[in-house]
């Protein structure tokens, strides 16, 4: 019982960052722009998280300026992808360089060091308990206790299915992507609500970022995303583009990695082993998708 | 030959624009932080080209990248985002340790050749899970390429951890293959060694098979237009399996070529992204052998000038990857711009026929 509420709460906890990046891919799969950019994305947030915090002294400052930084990156790709009409998944893999390059630039121009970074000043944001919550045996264990983002990417699920599906933007970006000529017709600026879904997409990768660098520990390590931005895009492909769909993948893959951690920990297993679990079950989900996909097209 | 030398002559313009914009922004980047853009790049490239010790260190530096580059490339050709020439990489370079170490007593004209195929062999089947997902289950190969990247890339790790452990011997390493297995030195002392020849002749071969053969007609069709590929009977699904196993046979080469020639043993996360950097050659090189080449030869100058920039101006060699990220923004807008302007000039039916050399 203990190790069962031990590893929802760890999988709870490690599914954040793939929540919050997940929605973001969702934003930009309903207007109908695979964003290939997520990891990239993911990852200046990571970086500009620390280093705000630190150098602002506030680690809620970091994640603010991660956000709105991310945001800017995604910005730029919009500019791209929808003015320019760049190639969508080439333009993605710019920016996927950019953001390794460009951090590891400036990790080693600003803070003149290789590989990581993880200030000692810097407090990472503190554990929030819910009050009457955390009362609860079982529930309440594995509930209450997180850290902020984690709640917030929980909120994020929902804010982005009122989003689309209760608001007007929402229903013009599920428009657009459904079909761009009858949203034009109608009179919707396809562009702007592009853009719209991208930027917000940014900012929530930022978020994603900031979480996985300073949510928990406060640490930047080069490429510390490790492919989380794609595994986010699975977990779109695999909901569909719903947020509770999507929500739920992300759990799913957040479960493999806990396990993972885990099995590292408590087994004799060699750590590479459990490591590729996550990655691997992408692919096996992957394959499920298509595989009722055409089985229910028939012969 | 027909050479549309005008249409050459525009896309290799095009090339040059976006190596000299890459290499403006990366000055703008370094003036913005403080370092010394034109000594930077003084150092990088008097260090690459410089001495005869220098441009064999850039040869080196590029004969990986001349594989991968052809591997991307030929994915690409045939409109498949193949991300996965990392993985192929590794799994190749293992496979081709492995003979090394194993076979210690063959000669060397038999081990060698034998460490290549049987690199090529596994890279190219590494690439045909995803290719087989695509082929037959439509199932998008952009996710489950990279996804094989970091399997790939832990598995051999554990290989080198685990069950071919070198007890006594630093970490993460295997054992040193036999010395009838490692290939010659061109340029001592550089380690610029006989892989280089083969990628060369890759280079030929590839380019060959793009121009002479039906796999390679197949390929440039199905990417250039997948329905009239199939409209014309071509058999879609053995095409993306041949191309995925090629694509991946060559990334395997370039792992041997590492294994063999330059570390002489197969040692865990040894690629600083050869990979990778095939898909920006790639892009450069507009998906020709030719163009890969040279393409990857400019990133063998700049990769190994970076890393004696890095030593004598403290600006770090990751603004190469910042360079490769501007070029490849770049390739991406200039893709739909040429694209665009061919679509308005050409009638209707003259579309659909058009395939890119």
């Amino acid at each position: 019982m203990e190790t069962f509420i031990n590893v929802t709460f760890a999988t709870l906890r490690v599914s954040a960052p793939l929540i919050l990046v997940a929605m973001a891919g969702v934003l930009s799969q309903q207007v109908g722009l695979i964003n290939i950019a997520l990891e990239g994305l993911m990852l200046v947030g990571a970086f500009t998280a620390v280093v705000a915090a630190f150098s602002l002294g506030s680690t809620w400052s970091g994640v603010l300026v991660a956000c709105l930084v991310a945001t800017l990156l995604a910005a730029f790709f919009a500019l791209f992808v929808i003015q320019l009409r760049a190639n969508l998944i080439v333009a993605g893999l710019a920016v996927n360089f950019l953001a390794l390059g460009a951090t590891a630039y400036l990790l080693q121009v600003l803070f003149n060091t290789r590989g990581a970074f993880a200030p000692e000043e810097l407090v990472g944001l503190a554990p929030v308990s819910i009050p009457l919550l955390n009362r609860i045996p079982v529930l309440g264990e594995m509930l209450s206790g997180h850290r902020p983002l984690v709640y917030l990417s929980w909120l994020s699920v929902a804010a982005t299915s009122v989003f689309l599906y209760q608001t007007v933007i929402g229903t013009h970006i599920r428009a657009v992507g459904e079909h761009v000529e009858a949203a034009e017709t109608a009179g919707i600026p396809v562009k702007r609500v592009q853009y719209l879904a991208l930027l917000l997409g940014g900012f929530l990768s930022g978020l994603a970022g900031a979480h996985l660098s300073v949510g928990d520990l406060t640490l930047f390590r080069e490429n510390m995303t490790n492919g989380r931005g794609f595994i986010a895009l699975a977990a779109v492909f695999f909901g569909a583009a719903r947020p509770g769909l999507t929500a739920l993948a992300c759990l799913l893959f957040g479960l493999f990695e806990a396990v993972q951690v885990r099995l590292q920990t408590t087994s004799n297993v060699p750590p590479q082993l459990p490591q590729m679990l996550p990655y691997l079950i992408v692919i096996a989900v992957l394959t499920l998708i298509s595989l009722r996909r055409e089985l229910r097209k028939g012969w | 030959m027909n050479i549309d030398w005008k249409r050459w002559g525009l896309e290799t313009a095009q090339v040059i624009l976006t190596i000299v914009v890459a290499l403006l922004m990366g000055a703008v980047v370094m003036q913005l932080s403080g370092k010394d853009a034109l000594e930077a790049y003084r150092t990088l490239f008097t260090s690459a080209l410089g001495k005869r010790t220098a441009v064999a260190d850039t040869l080196l530096a590029a004969t990986p990248l001349i594989f991968t580059g052809l591997a991307t490339a030929v994915a690409f050709r045939a409109g498949i985002f193949n991300v996965g020439v990392e993985g192929s990489l590794y799994m190749g370079a293992f496979a081709a340790a492995w003979v090394g170490f194993t076979f210690t007593g063959l000669p060397g004209w038999i081990l060698i050749p034998l460490a290549f195929i049987l690199a090529g062999i596994v890279g190219g089947i590494w690439c045909l899970v995803p290719g087989y997902l695509k082929a037959c289950l439509r199932v998008d190969e952009i996710v489950t390429t990279i996804m094989l990247n970091y399997v790939a890339i832990l598995f051999t790790s554990y290989l080198v951890n685990g069950p071919f452990l070198v007890p006594g011997l630093a970490n993460a390493m295997s054992e040193k293959i036999a010395p009838a297995a490692q290939l010659a030195r061109l340029a001592p002392p550089s380690q610029l060694n006989l892989s280089l020849v083969i990628a060369l002749a890759a280079v030929v071969v590839i380019g060959f098979i793009f121009r002479r053969t039906t796999l390679g007609y197949e390929l440039r069709t199905v990417g250039a237009n997948p329905l009239f590929a199939r409209w014309s009977g071509m058999p879609l699904r053995n095409v993306i399996l041949k191309v995925m196993f090629l694509s991946g046979l060559l990334g395997g080469l370039a792992g041997a070529g590492q294994v063999l020639g330059v570390h002489y043993r197969f040692v865990a996360n040894f690629s600083p992204g050869f990979g990778f950097d095939g898909i920006t050659i790639a892009l450069l090189g507009r998906n020709s052998p030719i163009g890969t080449l040279f393409a990857a030869l400019l990133f063998g100058v700049l990769r190994s000038g970076g890393s004696t920039m890095e030593l004598f101006t403290d600006v770090p060699r990751d603004l190469i990857s910042i360079l490769e990220a501007t070029i490849i923004f770049f390739v991406a807008i200039e893709f739909s711009l040429a694209w665009l302007r061919r679509r308005q000039a050409l009638p209707g039916e003259e579309r659909e026929a058009e395939a890119t050399p």
